[in-house]
């Protein structure tokens, strides 16, 4: 079981480095789910599908097949309940009453430990139905919420130290703290404040879970030597304004660059890709991503 | 949006993640104050670097911002929703001994800080104190990040349930000797509460009762403060204004949150479609292709076919909101900055940029 969380500062790319990723593993052949959370989807607009929900679907990019979803706290909480008491009756009991609904509505701790629960029901933990696949790939919440949601098991434990779900925070924490089951991907833009706060996640991330995260400095414009040879003689003058936008831009992506190999994290840059296409964009990304 | 700038008493600026809420929000707050307003511009969570661009205080302070062109008064503050919320509890609560026993509860701990719908309570509820001082003419809210804009303006009513009276009666019948559950009658609630605490042990259940116990002197204040803050919200004075990317999903998103916010009857009278074309693309004149093979006209052509596929799907977008807000003065993008924003200057002249770029 593998199992990779991306994240990042909100709109830098998140969702199609997540899809680029699952691409790539299904492609490689392992049966792969990409999962996004919370209670909207956004792969429903990216993809133009009529509902993600959260039974898998399965999603076709250039003839490779893999699994997509959305899990919600609620319906993750559910499932893990129902398979704690295992009558229905008691189930519906428990569920359709003020005081859960309540709790379950507002402690996002719980929300969110019912969903790292989900992700990690596989083995060694083995809780919950069997889910039939060797890949997840959790297209995760921006900066703070990943980080409430890594929080989760530590701040829970403090409150719940007993019963079964005393057991389950501790077996969840040691799920994220291990390197061969859980990779953590942080994706960045050649901009200031995205990769400020992307290397201040992925040091929270390093603090609370204890892993290095991959920076991945996402939508980079390529420069050939023939374009800067050119840039530099000025050679259209009825671009001028062009001209410096891209010199502008080559400095700054520089600096970026320059600002995360510095961190000392593992890094990658990935490429603008200049299309408007969904699919080709993922399919093209997915080629670019290394390991 | 000028009309908005002058008239309105709050601007609450919503929108997802990463679309440049706060920077807006801040030149926004720069056009009104330029404008002979007197503003307060309230922020939660900025960055660093932002923090040095307004002149912000970790504390919570209100801090002036000088520049040559503002005739009002520009203020502007970080909200530390810890701080507020305790601050809140203190004075709803008004014993000092409860309040040291509600700050030591495990759960209340949890309640302040990651609770959900708790942050934006505590915006509204810091909103709310600078509104009733009187001392601001404006004031704009740029709301906490949320993965989708819509959860904002749920949070408070997700809020209210927990301290809703029906539910904390069920955990204060437990008051007394015996253990937690030996005092609940209803039997279908103590079945309920058992699955609960097989669960979660006896631990956890002993500090759920006592929190609700410990609640119970200032969930009527925190209920009539969350009405309160919702009669704010939905009095005409009060304006919504909708920021949105340049991207597809968060377009989409967009539309589907300017239909919720005025169907929860919220006035909204502006949505800012942000970092839209860039500037060198604008500046450009129509119709101009660069015919050349040279490694720049190429890269030109290439980068000015990809803006132009977008601009064709924001066109679509545009007619569709346009037609839904019922005014196309309510809808309009802003250029694509070529680079950070990040001092008063760069403030100024995005609020530059808005002010000669009224409207479609």
């Amino acid at each position: 079981m593998e199992i990779n969380f991306v994240t990042g500062k909100g709109g830098v790319g998140k969702s199609a480095v997540a899809a680029a990723l699952a691409l790539k593993r299904a492609r490689a052949g392992f049966r792969t789910i990409l999962v996004e959370l919370g209670d909207q989807s956004y792969f429903r607009d990216y993809f133009s599908l009529p509902s993600v929900g959260y039974q898998a679907q399965t999603l076709e990019i250039s003839g490779v097949k893999f699994d997509l979803a959305q899990w919600s706290g609620q319906e993750c909480l559910k499932e893990y309940i129902l398979h704690i008491v295992k009558v229905e009756s008691l189930y519906r009991l428990f569920f359709e009453n003020a005081v859960t609904k309540a709790l379950v509505n507002v402690a996002p701790a719980l929300s969110e430990l019912s969903i790292l629960g989900k992700i990690t029901s596989g083995p060694p933990r083995n809780v919950g139905p069997k889910m039939p696949y060797d890949v997840i790939v959790v297209d995760a919440y921006a900066s703070g919420h990943f980080m409430a949601l890594m929080n989760a098991p530590t701040g829970l434990a403090t409150a719940i130290r007993f019963g079964s779900m005393g057991e389950q925070v501790r077996s969840i924490g040691k799920v994220l703290h291990d390197a061969n089951l859980c990779k953590f991907f942080v994706v960045a833009l050649p901009e200031e404040l995205p990769v400020v706060e992307g290397l201040e996640l992925a040091g929270n991330i390093k603090k609370v879970t204890g892993q290095s995260s991959k920076v991945l400095l996402n939508r980079l414009l390529p420069f050939s030597q023939e374009l800067n040879a050119d840039l530099t003689a000025h050679a259209e003058p009825a671009l001028k304004n062009f001209s410096n936008y891209l010199q502008e831009l080559e400095a700054r992506q520089k600096s970026m660059q320059e600002r995360i190999l510095n961190s000392g994290h593992e890094a990658q840059s990935l490429p603008w890709i200049l299309s408007s296409d969904a699919k080709e964009i993922i399919e093209r990304l997915s080629r670019e991503l290394q390991a | 949006m000028i009309q908005t700038l002058d008239s309105a008493k709050v601007l609450i600026c919503v929108g997802s993640g990463g679309v440049g809420k706060t920077t807006l929000a801040a030149a926004l707050g720069f056009l009104a104050a330029k404008r002979g307003r007197r503003v307060l511009v309230l922020t939660i969570d900025p960055s660093q670097r932002l923090k040095t661009t307004l002149n912000l205080s970790d504390s919570g302070d209100i801090s002036v911002l000088q520049h040559a062109d503002l005739r009002g008064k520009l203020s502007a503050a970080v909200i530390d929703p810890k701080k507020t919320f305790d601050e809140f509890v203190a004075r709803a609560a008004n014993k000092d001994d409860l309040v040291k026993k509600i700050a030591n509860n495990k759960l209340y701990q949890q309640l302040s800080t990651t609770l959900s719908g708790s942050q934006e309570f505590t915006a509204l509820e810091k909103l709310y104190s600078c509104y009733e001082s009187g001392e601001y003419d404006l004031i704009i809210l740029d709301t906490p990040p949320t993965k989708h804009a819509i959860d904002f303006l749920q949070a408070p009513q997700k809020l209210s349930t927990i301290f809703n009276e029906g539910v904390a009666k069920w955990f204060r019948h437990s008051e007394g000797s015996g253990s937690f559950l030996s005092n609940i009658v209803h039997a279908g609630t103590k079945q309920v509460l058992r699955v609960l605490e097989s669960m979660t042990g006896s631990e956890f259940m002993r500090e759920l009762s006592e929190f609700f116990q410990s609640i119970q002197s200032w969930q009527a204040k925190l209920e009539e403060r969350i009405n309160s803050v919702h009669r704010l919200l939905v009095n005409p004075s009060t304006h919504f204004c909708l920021v949105t990317s340049f991207d597809q999903a968060k377009l989409k998103e967009a539309a589907y949150f300017g239909r919720e916010i005025r169907k929860g009857g919220y006035s909204l009278t502006s949505v800012v479609i942000n970092r839209a074309l860039p500037s060198w693309l604008l500046e450009t004149p129509t119709g101009f292709s660069a015919g050349a093979a040279t490694p720049v006209a190429q890269k030109f052509n290439e980068m000015k076919n990809y803006y132009q596929a977008r601009d064709q799907f924001y066109q679509t977008f545009a007619q569709g909101l346009i037609a839904e807000m019922k005014n196309k003065d309510f809808v309009f993008r802003i250029p694509e900055f070529d680079r950070d924003i990040s001092n008063i200057k760069d403030v100024a002249e995005l609020a530059h940029l808005i002010e000669s770029n009224e409207s479609l």
